[in-house]
């Protein structure tokens, strides 16, 4: 099991445990997720979004692809009723992670916190698909 | 909500900072365009496709005497200084409506304005006085009459065409901010439907099924091979070259034979307009030398011959091995001719108002190289190489603005040319299971020319 947490100024802490140890993934394993919240006294969420997506970084514009995606409205299922949610899917073929040079692929699990009014607040935890090795540029020779 | 700001910006976006407020922004833009759209096309369908159709479905038949004819003139201000005067055949008809003489000048549509008097004037000619003729009146108004029905095509054309394209820019801006209000991206790049109909320009490359983000390679194996199965389509950028320069060469010198014979026609008329003359120099010599460049890519697009490339299977896997037949047609001896293998980064961005790609090599095999090549006119060189691919290769992607790209390089040095490449794209698909390490790499060649060197 690996944790990841987020901190922001603002109270909410997003504690998101992976089901595979270092966060790697491979295509077609499903990969499943829970979570805790904490720090939302006094703020009552209305909503929570569970995603799994991949984006591009790099020289680019973000381009960004959405995997699997669930929004939670149900009050018994979100702070304070419960603090806890777990989520699972079966991972796609592509695209992989790539760390190029001016293109990469990041795959992330996002939970995502709307809070009534118009405030959100998002947490964001990487994770691997497959096992490409990082770019590197050609030697002068090739 | 915080107070917009107008200078922040990165990377060419303007950004007010607060995403409500450039959602308002946004809407407000779009919506002022769908107002404006609705506003154009309603003034010009009331005051103009609705009077044609009421008087091509609405306007009772009935024959009419010409009494007197005429030629009504109309001066529109042309600011700053000159006014437009339109001239229109008018003709005094005397008929009956609903059992009621009446006595009216004929109504006319805008197409029978004519800025021409002589025109005008020759319409007017057509209609002879006390002649019957068969005319419309409008029921609602019996004094209204026509003399003529029909539609004028271009108003109908225009009425539709530039409201149309206010209200589809407008409207579609409007409903996408609609649909994004109060939703997280993740939520909007998981809402499928008509979210390609609204931004269709912001949308990658179709995907291959089951495979998200790895592009298609339909149009790269719909072309059978001689010896091998596929023949890989060209991505020459020297074509793409010659073609810019053939246009330029086209466009410029366009200007300069207008240009010439207005100073021609000045010559002729006793005239010489030394500022065209001194304009016409400097465009000649650009025109001459736009000329030059083309005929010489040209030249040296067609000496060098086509170049070849034939694989036994597609889309290629990590791991996988793969026959290539490279060929190379045309005259003259090469001093190396190499085949390799590149993966290709692409990367889209705005900077300031263009848009930039940026494309990098990140990686690069080197297949094949023979040495001093001499390709015949009767019978191309071919030689035969095996490709490897990586076991750990990142697959083909595409995204909107990103790409990772594989292709084949056919890099050569003729003789007398100067050096030239060309590309073969291809499509590596991600595999699900690990494939045997590849081992050494194979290369066979076929000599059809004199015995060639080939290393690796």
């Amino acid at each position: 099991m690996t944790t990841a947490t987020d901190r922001v100024p603002s109270k909410p802490k997003i504690e998101v445990q992976f089901d595979r140890p270092h966060r790697q993934h491979e295509p077609r394993d499903t990969l499943a997720v829970r979570y805790r919240i904490e720090g939302c006294d006094g703020e009552r969420i209305c909503a929570i979004e569970h995603s799994v997506l991949w984006y591009t970084e790099g020289k680019g514009e973000e381009d960004l692809g959405v995997h699997f995606f669930q929004r939670v409205t149900d009050r018994a299922m979100m702070p304070p009723a419960t603090t806890a949610g777990a989520f699972s899917t079966p991972l796609p073929q592509s695209p992989l992670s790539y760390e190029g040079v001016i293109v990469k692929v990041r795959w992330c699990v996002r939970v995502r916190l709307f809070f009534d009014g118009s405030r959100d607040f998002v947490s964001e935890h990487v994770f691997n698909l497959g096992h490409i090795p990082p770019a590197r540029m050609p030697s002068a020779r090739a | 909500m915080r107070l917009p700001r107008f200078y922040a910006k990165k990377r060419g976006h303007r950004r007010t900072v607060s995403r409500e407020w450039g959602v308002v922004g946004d809407g407000l833009f779009h919506g002022a365009l769908l107002v404006a759209g609705m506003c154009f096309g309603g003034l010009l369908v009331s005051g103009v496709a609705a009077p044609e159709w009421r008087i091509n479905h609405e306007f009772r038949e009935t024959t009419g005497t010409i009494l007197a004819k005429g030629l009504a003139k109309t001066t529109v201000a042309d600011p700053p200084a000159t006014v437009i005067t339109n001239w229109r055949p008018c003709l005094l008809v005397r008929y009956s409506a609903n059992g009621v003489m009446h006595e009216s000048w004929s109504h006319s549509t805008t197409a029978t304005n004519t800025s021409d008097r002589e025109v005008a004037l020759r319409r007017l000619s057509d209609w002879a006085l006390g002649t019957e003729v068969v005319c419309w009146y409008d029921p609602a108004s019996p004094t209204m009459v026509v003399l003529q029905r029909g539609y004028n095509w271009w108003l109908w054309l225009l009425s539709f065409l530039l409201p149309g394209a206010l209200v589809l820019i407008g409207g579609t801006g409007l409903v996408r901010v609609i649909r994004a209000w109060g939703k997280s991206e993740e939520h909007r790049a998981a809402s499928a439907g008509i979210s390609e109909l609204l931004d269709p320009l912001a949308q990658p490359a179709l995907a291959a099924p089951g495979y998200p983000a790895v592009p298609i390679c339909d149009d790269l194996v719909n072309s059978p091979g001689t010896v091998l199965r596929y023949r890989l389509p060209i991505e020459s950028p020297e074509s793409w070259t010659l073609v810019g320069f053939g246009l330029f060469a086209l466009l410029w010198n366009a200007v300069v034979v207008v240009l010439a014979v207005g100073a021609g026609l000045d010559l002729l008329g006793g005239r010489i307009d030394w500022w065209l003359f001194a304009l016409l120099v400097p465009f000649l010599g650009v025109g001459i030398g736009g000329i030059t460049l083309f005929i010489r890519s040209l030249v040296f697009a067609t000496a060098v011959g086509p170049t070849q490339l034939e694989i036994s299977d597609h889309p290629l896997l990590p791991g996988g091995r793969y026959d290539v037949l490279l060929a190379q047609g045309g005259t003259g001896t090469f001093q190396t001719l190499t085949l390799s293998l590149e993966l290709e980064e692409q990367a889209t961005f705005r900077q300031g108002t263009d848009t930039r790609t940026e494309q990098l090599v990140v990686w690069r095999q080197q297949v094949a190289c023979v040495h001093d090549v001499s390709a015949a006119t009767d019978s191309r060189f071919e030689a035969r190489a095996v490709v490897d691919v990586p076991n750990i290769a990142m697959h083909s992607f595409t995204s909107a603005h990103n790409a990772v790209r594989w292709r084949l390089v056919v890099r050569g040095t003729p003789e007398r040319w100067p050096e030239f490449c060309r590309t073969f794209p291809v499509v590596v698909f991600p595999v699900g299971v690990d494939l045997p390490e590849s081992t050494s790499r194979s290369l066979v060649v076929h000599r059809r020319t004199p015995s060639q060197e080939v290393t690796q």
